[in-house]
């Protein structure tokens, strides 16, 4: 296992120097100059040449590159062309923020989306799978920030039950963290319930229809043990593959709903260092983001030979 | 009937029904199963053989299909009537079922000692040490080498020939009364096929198990039966013991299906095959089932006919039976 691991590891790293080459190189065909944005409304051709060297903005892009790059091996992601933080610095402040509402947007997506999904394919056809595709299909259609918006209207406006905004880290006061990040993670979970709860049904139906099944129940085992043991092992890769793809989305922040929540999470500052040419803090957070996804990739890759044991012996 | 052996099973008048399909796809089904006997149900791919071994088991697929009547008692309690949890306490304990494939009817996921250990622990409540023993005990039993290291191995490391033996163990592992198998040699390569026959026979003959052995194979039939039921499209055409049947076949379905057996030695013609198709359910003909396809077919063939016994312990259901003497007669 180990041995896998280490040799997946191997392969992760050009695949993180491709991506990081393709993000520096589609910023640099961006139009829009950060220079322009840093000297503010007077524009002297000397401060904007003076800034232009100071950030190597005129060295040939290739030599840009390699400059961040190695900077990126010693641990220096750069400086913010705005802020003057080091970007490092800014990741590591965002980067809990966006973790706990991945992790409680994720746990809410998967309390709700693998037992609606079982539960609709063992009902296939009857009342159950109705509303529970009726809930898919609601999840999938009503848009996040609306869902949002209403939320707060009722959960924190009407009813006081919630506060409607503001962040708390989880280390000062837990429960206040939890509480102003119950709404949030609710919208983004939901919506992702949905899709976990459609592959869940679709692979338990093609499960259930397994002869192994036929054999489960022809040794009387009770049918939660046939469901539970015998139909979600083997419906859990597919599961496990999409969750794992869904919590790499949620780790590369969500844009409105920290929006409407004022959460200072990954999604609201990259698009500001967008729209400011911030150059070096949207390549620290993409790089960031893609390292995410290639470790989420390679939970899941590890889950399979844990569910899987024919997946075992292979390399 | 058969005074060697006491009844385990009897079947009487079992049909089964898909929805929204015209006719019985097994119609009016009735036989016994012995302690320690062996019937063959044989007949072709779709004549409700497998239908009725899975009514037995209360394993039909639901609620496509259904039982639309009749009743099998098994050790005094009538199969058809009982509830899901009685059944499953009945399954896999005093009634067993292998499958005719081996290749997928184990779980992937576990390992082989894991799904034989889980169905002593679900019927004898013993804890895992002991599940494991047996389960080992039984491995053994089913002549699978190096039983020890094989509890830990998952199904895709055994051959099919192996993943069958451990279906067997797995089985038997609870001693059941009765064994269904349902073409269990079918998927195998034809040397491991008459080892796996010759196991379940001895393990049936140490354990006085009954057999209900579904095959469309008739040198299956003559290896194992004791007495065997030929079913055609739904119905049971012709039974009686294993000798009756081959020396001396009533049915016109029966004398086609033996007919079509290639033999040893000098072939004289062509290999008999039996005109026509199985007509589908849609195009079920009213009376009897084979009438389409019967070269002796006759008016009377319009009327439905009864299972009716024409030497000790072999029923036929044929109007014109004993065929020799109506055939002679129509020639008179």
């Amino acid at each position: 296992m180990l041995g896998f691991i280490g040799r997946r590891l191997i392969i992760a790293i050009p695949t993180i120097v491709l991506i990081s080459i393709f993000v520096f190189a589609l910023q640099k065909l961006l139009p829009g100059d950060p220079v322009l944005a840093m000297a503010g409304e007077e524009r002297d051709p000397e401060v904007l040449e003076f800034l232009r060297e100071k950030y190597r903005l005129n060295d040939p892009i290739p030599q840009q590159y390699l400059h961040w790059m190695g900077g990126v091996m010693q641990g220096d992601l750069g400086v913010s062309l705005r802020t003057r933080q080091p970007v490092l610095e800014l990741i590591a402040e965002k980067l809990p923020v966006t973790i706990q509402l991945a992790v409680m947007a994720m746990t809410i997506a998967l309390m709700i989306g693998i037992p609606a999904g079982i539960l609709s394919a063992v009902h296939k056809g009857g009342w159950i799978d109705w509303l529970a595709n009726l809930f898919a299909l609601s999840g999938l259609s009503v848009p996040n920030f609306w869902l949002g918006i209403m939320l707060i209207l009722l959960v924190s406006v009407k009813l006081g039950w919630l506060p409607a905004s503001g962040y708390q880290p989880l280390a000062t006061d837990p429960l206040r963290s939890i509480q102003t990040m119950l709404m949030p993670a609710f919208v983004l979970g939901t919506g992702l319930a949905a899709t976990l709860m459609r592959h869940t049904r679709s692979a338990m139906l093609g499960v259930l229809r397994a002869d192994f099944i036929r054999t489960a129940r022809a040794k009387g085992l009770r049918e939660r043990t046939v469901i539970l043991k015998h139909a979600l092992r083997n419906a859990l890769v597919p599961i496990v593959t999409i969750s794992a793809l869904l919590f790499g989305e949620l780790l590369a922040g969500a844009v409105l709903t920290e929006q409407i929540f004022t959460i200072p999470g990954f999604g609201k500052m990259i698009v500001d260092a967008v729209f400011n040419r911030d150059y070096a803090v949207v390549q620290g957070v993409v790089l960031c983001t893609a390292v995410a996804f290639i470790a989420m990739n390679l939970a899941a890759d590890a889950a399979y030979r844990w569910l899987n044991p024919r997946m075992r012996e292979q390399g | 009937m058969h005074a060697e052996h006491p009844r385990l099973l009897s079947v009487d008048g079992l049909s089964v029904r898909f929805r929204h399909h015209p006719a019985n796809i097994v119609d009016d089904v009735s036989f016994t199963i012995g302690a320690g006997e062996t019937l063959c149900i044989v007949g072709e791919s779709g004549c409700g053989k497998s239908l009725t071994a899975l009514a037995l088991m209360g394993l039909l697929p639901k609620p496509a299909a259904q039982v639309a009547a009749g009743r099998a008692v098994f050790e005094g309690e009538d199969l058809v009537a009982l509830d899901e949890s009685r059944m499953s306490d009945i399954r896999g304990n005093r009634m067993a079922m292998i499958f005719q494939e081996p290749m997928t009817s184990l779980n992937p996921a576990f390992t082989v000692g894991d799904q034989i250990a889980e169905a002593v622990r679900r019927h004898r409540g013993v804890d895992r040490a002991a599940a494991r023993g047996r389960a080992r005990e039984m491995l053994e039993q089913a002549r699978i080498p190096a039983a020890e290291k094989r509890l830990d191995e998952y199904p895709h490391q055994l051959s099919g020939g192996m993943r069958q033996r451990a279906m067997i163990a797995m089985a038997l592992a609870n001693d059941p009364a009765l064994l269904i198998a349902d073409e269990p040699t079918t998927a195998l390569d034809v040397t491991i096929q008459a080892q796996v026959l010759r196991l379940i026979r001895q393990l049936q003959a140490e354990r006085g198990t009954g057999l209900l052995m579904i095959t469309h194979d008739l040198g299956v039939v003559a290896e194992t039966a004791d007495r065997v039921a030929v079913m055609y499209a739904g119905r049971i055409v012709e039974e009686g013991p294993v000798a009756a049947i081959f020396d001396d076949p009533q049915h016109p379905y029966t004398i086609g299906l033996m007919g079509s057996v290639p033999s040893l030695g000098r072939r004289s013609g062509r290999l008999e095959t039996i005109p026509g198709l199985v007509p589908t359910p849609e195009a079920m003909p009213r009376g009897c089932r084979f009438s389409t396809r019967c070269p002796f077919a006759a008016a009377v063939c319009a009327e439905t006919p009864a299972l009716t016994e024409i030497a000790p312990g072999h029923r036929v259901a044929c109007a014109r039976a004993p065929i020799e003497l109506r055939v002679a007669e129509d020639a008179a």
